[in-house]
C-alpha cells in the first residue's frame, strides 16, 4: 500500500507544480503580464484597455489573492479566457479534446497490448532467431522520430496507393450517427493511429520482453516447461500474473507519452484536436489557452496514474488478501 | 566480449565518424555552399543528389550543414542533463530535509509530461539555441538524476566509502574524489542514451516550428519541407531524407551505447 500512497503523492505533486508554473510563468518572466495573459502586446492596447484587462485579470491585487483567483478559474472549470479566441479555455478544449482521446487511446491500448504479447512471447524465448530479428527491427524502430513515421505513412497510403485520406477526421456528405458515418471516421483515424501505434510499441515491446526474459530463468517457469505446458499457457497463465503490475503501471504512463504523440501528429494530418489548437495558440501567441493545454494534458496523466494505481492494487495479492504481517 | 558486440561499436563509430565528419568539415562532403541558388524543385540527380528545394538550396548541402547544429544541440543539452542529474542524484542521498526535498523533485519531474511542457515553455522563453538547449536538459534530467542516486547509495554502503568516513574526510572530498569516479559508466550510459533522447525532442520541437531559424536543424528543415508544400511537389526525400538521418545518428549513439555496457557487465563479472 505505501508504495501506491506515495505514487499518488507524486502524481498530485506533479499537478502542483504544473499549475505554479502556470500561475508564475507570465508573471515573472520580463514583460508586463497584461501581455502575457491576454496575448495582445503592449503596443497595440490603448491605456485604457490595459486597465480593463489589468482590473478583469486581478492583476492589480496582492499576488496570494491573484493565486486564490487563478485556483478558483480552475476550480470553477473554465480554466481562464482566451482573447484572442474569445472564448473560455475550457470551451475550447471541449471541442477538440475528443479527436485527440480518438487517436491517442485506440493507440495507447495496441502499443500495450501488442508490445505485451510480443515482448512476452520473445521473452519467453530469449536468444531465439526470433526474437534477435524482432528485438533488432524494434529497437531500429524506436530510433524513428515519430513524424518520419507519420510522413512516410501518408506518402506510401495516401500519395502512392491512395488507400486512406490525409487529412480531417471525416468527409463531408455524412450525418453523425450513420453507420457510414463511423466507417468513415474509422478510415481517416487510421493513419494517425498506425502511426502512433508504431511510434509508442518500441519501448513497450523492449520493456515487457526484458521484464519477460528475467522471468524466463526463474524455477517455476522451468518446472512449468517440465510438465509440458504448452508455450501459450506458460506465458499468459505464469508470467503475464508475475508482469501484470509492470504493464499496468506502464499502460498508465503510455497516456501522457500518447497525448503527448497526438499532439504532433496532429498537425501532419490536420486533425483538429488538441495539437492543433496548441500549435495555433503557440502561433497566435495565444498564452492563456497554452496554460489550458498543459493543464488538461497534465490532468489526464494524474488521472491516467490514479487509476492505474488503482487497479495496480487490484490485481496485487499481497493488499487483496490482505497482508499477512500487518 | 563477444564478437557482435564488437560489430555494434564498429558500426556505431563509423555512423558517427560520418555525422562528425559532416559536422566539423561541412565543405568536404559537398561542393556548393550553404546559400548557393539554383531553380527551384530540382529533382534528384548526380549533380544534386537529393534535389534542391523551394528556394533552390541544394538538399543535400542543407543537410551536411544541419548536421552541426542537430549533434551540437543535442550533445550540449546532454551534456547539461548530466551534470543536473549527477549533481541532484548526489544530493538526493543526503540525510534530512534536504535529501527529502530532492528526491520529491525528482519524482515530480520524471512524471511531468515533457513534450508540452517544453513546448509552452519554449514560447514563452522565446527560441535560440541556448534556451532550447537549458529548457531540453532542465526536463531531461530526472531519469539520469534515478539512476546516479541508485548508485550512490550503493556506494555509500562499500567499505572502502566507510574507510573515508572513519578517515575523517570531509563529505565534499569523498564525493568528489571517491564517489564521482565510480559514476562513470553510468554517467557514460546515460550520456549516450541522453543524446539520442534530446535529439529526438529537439528535432521533434524544430519541427513544430519551435527551432531556432538561424541555426537550421534537421528538424527545422522537416518543418519547412512540410510547410513549403514538399508533398505537393512529390520531393519526398526532401522530408523523409533529415528524418532517415535522425534516425541514423540515433542508431549510432545506441550502439555504441551496447558495447559500452556489455564492456561494462564484462568487468563486473
Amino acid at each position: 500500500m505505501e508504495k501506491y500512497r506515495k505514487n499518488l503523492f507524486n502524481a498530485l505533486a506533479c499537478f502542483l507544480v504544473v499549475i505554479v508554473l502556470n500561475f508564475a510563468l507570465p508573471r515573472l518572466l520580463p514583460g508586463d503580464p497584461v501581455a502575457y495573459l491576454t496575448g495582445f502586446s503592449e503596443e497595440e492596447m490603448t491605456v485604457a484597455q490595459i486597465d480593463r484587462y489589468r482590473a478583469a485579470l486581478h492583476l492589480d491585487e496582492s499576488v496570494p489573492r491573484q493565486f486564490l483567483h487563478y485556483l478558483a478559474s480552475l476550480a470553477d472549470g473554465t480554466l481562464g479566457y482566451s482573447y484572442k479566441k474569445e472564448a473560455t479555455v475550457a470551451e475550447l478544449i471541449r471541442g477538440r479534446i475528443g479527436y485527440t482521446l480518438q487517436i491517442a487511446l485506440p493507440a495507447v491500448v495496441l502499443s500495450s497490448v501488442i508490445g505485451l504479447a510480443w515482448g512476452l512471447a520473445c521473452g519467453y524465448r530469449r536468444d531465439s532467431l526470433g526474437d534477435k530479428l524482432s528485438s533488432s527491427v524494434l529497437i531500429v524502430l524506436n530510433t524513428v522520430p515519430s513524424f518520419l513515421i507519420a510522413l512516410a505513412a501518408i506518402i506510401f497510403f495516401c500519395f502512392q496507393h491512395k488507400v486512406f485520406p490525409y487529412t480531417g477526421v471525416s468527409s463531408p456528405g455524412f450525418a453523425p450517427g450513420v453507420p457510414g458515418f463511423f466507417a468513415d471516421r474509422l478510415r481517416h483515424l487510421a493513419l494517425p493511429v498506425l502511426t502512433l501505434t508504431l511510434a509508442a510499441m518500441p519501448s513497450r515491446y523492449l520493456l515487457m520482453r526484458n521484464t519477460a526474459a528475467r522471468l524466463a530463468d526463474e524455477k517455476y517457469i522451468l518446472y512449468a516447461k517440465e510438465r509440458g505446458l504448452s508455450p501459450c499457457t506458460i506465458q499468459f497463465g505464469y508470467m503475464l500474473k508475475n508482469i501484470a503490475q509492470p504493464f499496468i503501471t506502464m499502460l498508465g504512463m503510455s497516456v501522457s507519452l500518447c497525448i503527448g504523440g497526438s499532439l504532433i501528429i496532429e498537425n501532419i494530418f490536420s486533425v483538429s484536436g488538441m495539437g492543433k489548437l496548441l500549435t495555433d495558440a503557440v502561433y497566435t501567441l495565444d498564452y492563456p489557452l497554452m496554460q489550458g493545454v498543459l493543464f488538461v494534458t497534465t490532468l489526464i496523466m494524474v488521472l491516467s496514474i490514479i487509476i492505474t494505481d488503482f487497479l495496480c492494487i487490484l490485481v496485487d495479492p499481497k493488499v487483496r488478501l490482505g497482508e499477512k504481517h500487518e | 566480449m563477444s564478437r557482435r558486440n564488437l560489430t555494434a561499436l564498429v558500426l556505431g563509430l563509423a555512423l558517427f565518424l560520418c555525422f562528425l565528419l559532416a559536422a566539423l568539415f561541412p565543405s568536404v562532403l559537398t561542393d556548393y555552399g550553404l546559400k548557393e541558388m539554383f531553380p527551384a524543385w530540382l529533382p534528384p540527380s548526380g549533380e544534386h543528389l537529393l534535389g534542391t528545394n523551394a528556394l533552390g538550396y541544394d538538399i543535400f548541402t542543407e543537410i551536411v550543414f544541419g548536421t552541426r547544429d542537430t549533434l551540437f544541440i543535442g550533445m550540449m543539452s546532454s551534456i547539461l542533463t548530466l551534470l543536473f542529474g549527477a549533481l541532484f542524484g548526489t544530493l538526493a542521498t543526503r540525510n534530512g530535509v534536504v535529501g527529502g526535498a530532492f528526491n520529491a523533485l525528482i519524482n515530480v519531474f520524471v512524471l511531468l509530461p515533457r513534450l508540452v511542457t517544453l513546448i509552452v515553455l519554449s514560447t514563452f522563453v522565446g527560441s535560440s539555441r541556448w534556451s532550447l538547449i537549458v529548457l531540453i536538459a532542465a526536463f531531461s534530467w530526472a531519469g539520469t538524476a534515478r539512476a546516479v542516486k541508485a548508485q550512490v547509495v550503493h556506494l555509500n554502503a562499500q567499505p572502502f566509502i566507510e574507510n573515508c568516513v572513519i578517515q575523517g574526510y570531509s563529505r565534499s572530498h569523498i564525493v568528489l574524489r571517491h564517489i564521482l569516479p565510480n559514476l562513470s559508466d553510468i554517467l557514460l550510459s546515460r550520456f549516450l542514451l541522453g543524446v539520442n533522447s534530446c535529439i529526438m525532442m529537439e528535432s521533434t520541437l524544430s519541427f513544430l516550428g519551435f527551432g531556432d531559424l538561424y541555426h537550421p536543424t534537421w528538424g527545422t528543415m522537416v518543418n519547412f519541407a512540410y510547410k513549403r508544400g514538399a508533398f505537393l511537389r512529390q520531393a519526398y526525400n526532401y522530408l523523409l531524407t533529415p528524418g532517415v538521418c535522425i534516425m541514423l545518428l540515433s542508431l549510432s549513439f545506441y550502439l555504441i551505447s551496447v558495447y559500452a555496457a556489455s564492456r561494462r557487465e564484462s568487468i563486473g563479472e
